[in-house]
């Protein structure tokens, strides 16, 4: 799980490029001003759960980098929330951990473990984003309100909606490669 | 979709600096700044902040739209994040305060103290944001991996880095590819249909064969990664970094403002809130 | 690893391979040797399992791929299996097929450096080694550019390059001049030439046999479903092989007429139909009307100024140097990007107020990488998503679908309706992607690259299936291979540099062989046939009639 290979490394990067660019991609939600669904997210989970921790780290953190830095807010000027993606990328490659036994079940059951590991992985994972009350004083309940709860929940959405496609179309093909 | 890092600072006396000047020279400032909470060393701080943003010479219109959104995210943040306190401040208790009037429906008092708190708050994220800008502009794609590598972070993690800057402009394409070959087919994931997770679902044909083929394409860039016996040893790096003496004068600098404020800080209550007197006055007019 | 003299450089002994999900082998039996300073040319029909044998001589089979292997691959004496694949970079350099995903340089220098920094050689050995490569192959001028800016064609040669740099003994390249424009093509070859030359081996796996030829290779494994069907010197090849297979000389295919005239008691054999001439009659309006259009990507100009007509009943083929701007062009008729000068016109009407969509519904469009557009779970949801966003009659589906499949002949292939996409081989992926558009019930059809990655036999039966629909009306193409352009065109468009420089039928372009070179074209030997023997009437003959023609004569 912690082995790092050329696999590794080659997925990392690629994770981590197309979850900065498909981050363009937003779905605003109704009756919310600043809450959109940025469908890209689910890549975050997807990479860890199909690829392990290291690569779901990569692609959050330095992936959600390279999305600030091509809207323009600049690739480490929000690096704790960087930090929190990538935690979610992380938490979701433990999977084997505490989904072992869906994990190795059918293709369907396969998808659904990604889909919880996802939605885990996006609750805990953005609890991170608490250290704005150290780098920007926040307030607790500030955080939680303005920041914490509407990201989590646009967030889950995404995940659980993503991720179980995207194993379900790319789960039969790693098979059909062979390695 | 437009992926060029946006190397704007070139040329710029900041970018001719070591890359791993402008990394350090960062965290050293963010972990300076988030002790300090009176207005005036974080004014200073500011105009350092300033100073250092200069040097790297990024031009104005490039960055003129993110400076408006952050200013006005960051000020929008600060005032919830005070409405929601209900008005008070750190370590100061409710009985002090200088108040100029109460938020109505809300009931939220407005004090000297908390406008205090507020500007001090926005002036410290600026002030961050604003030496966070050059890492983003001001140094030149090819050299992060290898100034990563020279900050101690081990080989294949620096490469990771490196290939993503080599898979950004080609995943940007193919990407761009992708989306085209579906509006051939009458599908365009920009046209809104129906609600939210329509909508999502609607954006499906363009990410999942984004993230398939380079997927697929992947095991390709895998083979010959072993073939040219990647990861199989230490490796050499054909980019070179050595600090000249201007570099070892910048990250001097920023070591010596973290020691002394950080020092500062635990002797005297510079870490503490400070009420410009004016403020006060003007509550008790 | 030390060399033993008595051992050969590559020894291989009953190979076989089964890949882990595959009920059958990919590859199986083969035995051959290989010295040092010898060139072997692998030759095969798609599938046949040239790469997987690439794969078992390079060690990623067992090293990379797992599956049941029988048989033994030795290098200079020691088993492949046995040898890290670190120590296996330094004997053998591998070039894959698709020099895009090779690369994993962001720069020039940094892909030409990525193998030697791998093994911790020093830096200042490394820039000697980049200059030395340079010279070698002549790329020096694309030093310091980003490799994601390279044409197709740069982007081989770099790739090249990066493998160069390890100084392998062996080198084993899979299928470089698919997308290559003849020129580079030939570039590349002679690169290669020059290594074997320096004594090093080399083994080669080409469909363009004709061209790969120029490598003088020493001798040809032609594979077929895995095992060995020839293998030996050149001329024992072009005596058997079957050309409808495999692109040969022309010489060779006449040599082979003869011999089996003599075989057959000189009874004169029937020849094939003509490919019924389209009468070039003058098209009011043309189905595309380029004037002087401007397009590109960004702030570059890729077009300059094109004006050019594409009629309505015509089938036109496009031929031109990498990066020329073929591509561009159409993606331009599509208002896949904005026109920075100039219009376009669609069946006499301007295409400004026209949307992509609405272009779609004239426009079947292939892209020259198919998978590009595969995201459904099955073959079926693939085709059936573009009639369903036209908001077509979903009773019609089961015939839509049936018929397109049927056209590319994909129908016999099992249960294909359920097939993830991406699971097709290469060339079924880019059959697929004509049914898709064949789904749209285009009037006209757009072909990037068709042939690219296809053997001859496939290349040659998906025109011919293509070309006998009725409803399509016109057919454009975009490709590399000269002899398809110019027995399949009713016109020729010769693009250079992002303009039009000849626009005329097959014969008519190929007059002036100077232009033609200019755009990075070479004459093939059924060119200079066709000079020779064609009938006057001054149409482009294929092969096949034309050998019966010359065989015929003295
Ligand atoms: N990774 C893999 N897993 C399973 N089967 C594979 C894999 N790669 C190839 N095959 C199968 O093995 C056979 C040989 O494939 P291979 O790629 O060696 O053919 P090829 O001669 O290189 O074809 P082409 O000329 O199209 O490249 C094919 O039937 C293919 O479907
Ligand atoms: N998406 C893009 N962004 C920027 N430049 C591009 C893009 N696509 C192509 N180019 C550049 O435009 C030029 C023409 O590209 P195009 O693909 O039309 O060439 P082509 O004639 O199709 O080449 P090939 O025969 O290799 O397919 C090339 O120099 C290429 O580098
Ligand atoms: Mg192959
Ligand atoms: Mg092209």
């Amino acid at each position: 799980m912690w082995e790092v290979t050329s696999r590794v490394v080659v997925y990392a990067a690629i994770g981590a490029v197309l979850y900065g660019l498909l981050l363009v991609i937003q779905v605003p939600l109704p009756g919310t001003q600043n809450v959109s669904l940025r469908p890209a997210f689910g890549l975050v989970s997807f990479f860890g759960y199909a690829f392990g921790p290291i690569v779901g780290f990569f692609t959050g953190t330095v992936g959600n980098a390279i999305g600030d830095q091509l809207s323009g807010y600049g690739a480490l000027t929000a690096w704790n929330w960087s930090l929190a993606n990538g935690f979610v990328g992380l938490i979701a490659g433990l999977a084997p951990l505490y989904l072992g036994r869906l994990m190795n079940g059918t293709l369907p059951q396969r998808a659904l473990g990604g889909a919880i590991a996802g939605v885990v992985a996006t609750i805990v994972g953005f609890l991170f984003v608490w250290t704005d009350m150290v780098t920007g004083g926040m307030d607790f309940n500030a955080v939680l309100t303005t920041e914490y709860i509407p990201v989590v929940v646009g967030n889950v959405i995404v995940t659980a909606i993503v991720v179980p496609i995207l194993v379900f179309v790319w789960e039969p093909i790693k098979e059909r490669m062979g390695r | 979709m437009n992926y060029a890092p946006r190397y704007l600072g070139r040329g710029s006396w900041l970018a001719r600096r070591d890359p791993r000047v402008l990394i350090l020279a960062l965290f050293l400032f963010v972990f300076t700044v988030i002790q300090m909470w009176d207005a005036r060393v974080v004014l200073f701080l500011l105009l350092v902040a300033y100073t250092y943003y200069r040097s790297a010479a990024i031009p104005w219109p490039g960055v003129r739209r993110q400076w408006a959104f952050l200013l006005l995210f960051l000020t929008a943040l600060v005032t919830l994040n005070s409405l929601i306190t209900g008005g008070d401040v750190p370590n100061i208790p409710p009985g002090q305060y200088d108040v100029f009037f109460t938020v109505p429906i809300l009931g939220t008092p407005v004090s000297a103290q908390s406008v205090a708190y507020a500007g001090t708050q926005l002036l410290r994220f600026v002030a961050m944001t604003m030496v966070g800008f050059p890492v983003a502009y001001a140094i030149a794609p090819d050299q992060f991996g290898i100034a990563f590598r020279r900050l101690g972070v081990p080989d294949k993690f620096a490469f990771a880095i490196d290939l993503t800057f080599r898979f950004l402009p080609s995943l940007s394409n193919d990407m761009q590819t992708t989306a085209d070959a579906q509006r051939v087919r009458g599908h365009d994931w920009q046209e809104a249909r129906g609600g939210p997770i329509a909508r999502l679902r609607n954006t499906m044909p363009v990410v999942v064969p984004s993230v398939i083929n380079a997927l697929v394409g992947a095991e390709d860039t895998i083979d010959a990664m072993d073939l040219r016996g990647f990861g199989t040893g230490k490796r050499s790096w054909l980019k070179h970094l050595v600090y000249d003496r201007a570099d070892k004068l910048v990250i001097a600098y920023f070591v010596a403002q973290f020691a002394v404020l950080t020092v500062l800080g635990f002797t005297t209550d510079i870490s503490q809130i400070w009420v410009p007197p004016f403020l006060i006055d003007l509550a008790n007019r | 690893p030390l060399p033993q003299a008595a051992e050969p450089l590559l020894r291989i002994d009953d190979f076989s391979f089964t890949y882990r999900r595959a009920s059958q082998p990919a590859v199986r039996g083969i035995s051959l040797i290989v010295e040092a300073g010898e060139i072997l040319l692998v030759a095969g029909p798609s599938g046949c399992g040239k790469s997987t044998l690439i794969r078992g001589i390079n060690g990623l089979i067992p090293h990379a791929y797992t599956g049941t292997v029988a048989g033994e691959v030795r290098i200079e004496g020691r088993p492949v299996a046995e040898l890290r694949l670190r120590d296996l970079a330094q004997v053998i350099g591998t070039v894959l097929q698709d020099p895009a995903r090779q690369i994993v340089g962001a720069t020039v220098e940094a892909e030409l450096a990525f193998g030697p920094e791998n093994l911790a050689v020093p830096r200042e050995a490394i820039r000697d080694g980049i200059r030395e490569v340079f010279e070698q192959t002549g790329i020096g001028h694309l030093s310091g550019r980003e490799t994601a800016a390279l044409s197709g064609g740069e982007r081989q040669l770099v790739a090249v390059g990066g493998i160069l740099m390890m100084r392998p003994r062996l080198y084993v390249v899979d299928e470089p001049l698919a997308n290559l424009d003849p020129m580079t093509a030939s570039q590349l070859l002679t690169i290669l030439r020059r290594m074997a030359d320096a004594g090093s081996a080399v083994i080669i796996v080409e469909h363009r046999v004709e061209e790969a030829l120029e490598l003088r290779p020493d001798r040809v494994l032609y594979m077929e479903q895995g095992a060995t069907q020839y293998l030996g010197p050149v001329d024992g090849f072009l005596e058997i092989a079957d050309p409808a297979l495999v692109k040969l000389p022309f010489e060779a295919i006449v040599a082979q007429v003869r011999r089996s005239h003599a075989s057959a008691s000189a009874a004169p054999v029937p020849l094939p139909p003509a490919s019924p001439p389209h009468p070039p009659q003058p098209e009011i309006p043309p189905r595309v009307e380029y004037v002087d259009v401007r397009a590109g990507y960004g702030a570059v100009e890729i077009l300059h100024d094109v004006s050019a007509r594409l009629g309505a009943t015509e089938t036109v083929a496009i031929l031109g140097p990498n990066g020329s701007g073929k591509t561009t062009l159409f993606k331009a008729a599509m208002k896949l990007l904005p026109l920075m000068g100039g219009g376009i016109a669609v069946d006499g009407e301007d295409t400004a107020k026209r949307r992509v969509v609405e272009m779609a519904r004239t426009f079947g469009y292939v892209f020259q990488s198919p998978s590009q557009m595969f995201f459904a779970r099955t073959v079926k949801e693939e085709l059936i998503f573009g009639p369903s966003n036209f908001g077509a009659d979903p009773a019609s589906f089961d015939e839509l679908v049936r018929d397109s499949l049927a056209h590319v002949g994909l129908d016999a292939e099992e249960d294909i309706l359920e097939r993830p996409p991406m699971t097709l081989s290469f060339g079924q992926q880019k059959r697929l992607a004509i049914a898709i558009a064949l789904c749209m019930r285009p009037r006209t059809l757009i072909l990037d690259e068709p042939s690219a990655g296809q053997d001859h036999a496939s290349a040659a039966r998906f025109m011919a299936q293509v070309r006998a629909i009725p409803e399509i009306e016109s057919l454009y193409l975009v490709t590399h291979d000269v002899d398809l352009a110019l027995t399949h065109a009713d016109r020729i468009l010769l693009f250079r540099e992002g303009r039009v420089v000849a626009d005329g039928s097959p014969a008519e372009v190929v007059r002036d062989l100077d232009r033609w070179r200019a755009c990075n074209l070479r004459e093939t030997t059924l060119m200079q046939a066709n000079a020779r023997w064609a009938p006057a009437d001054g149409g482009f003959v294929d092969a096949e009639r034309l050998a019966a023609i010359a065989a015929g004569q003295p």
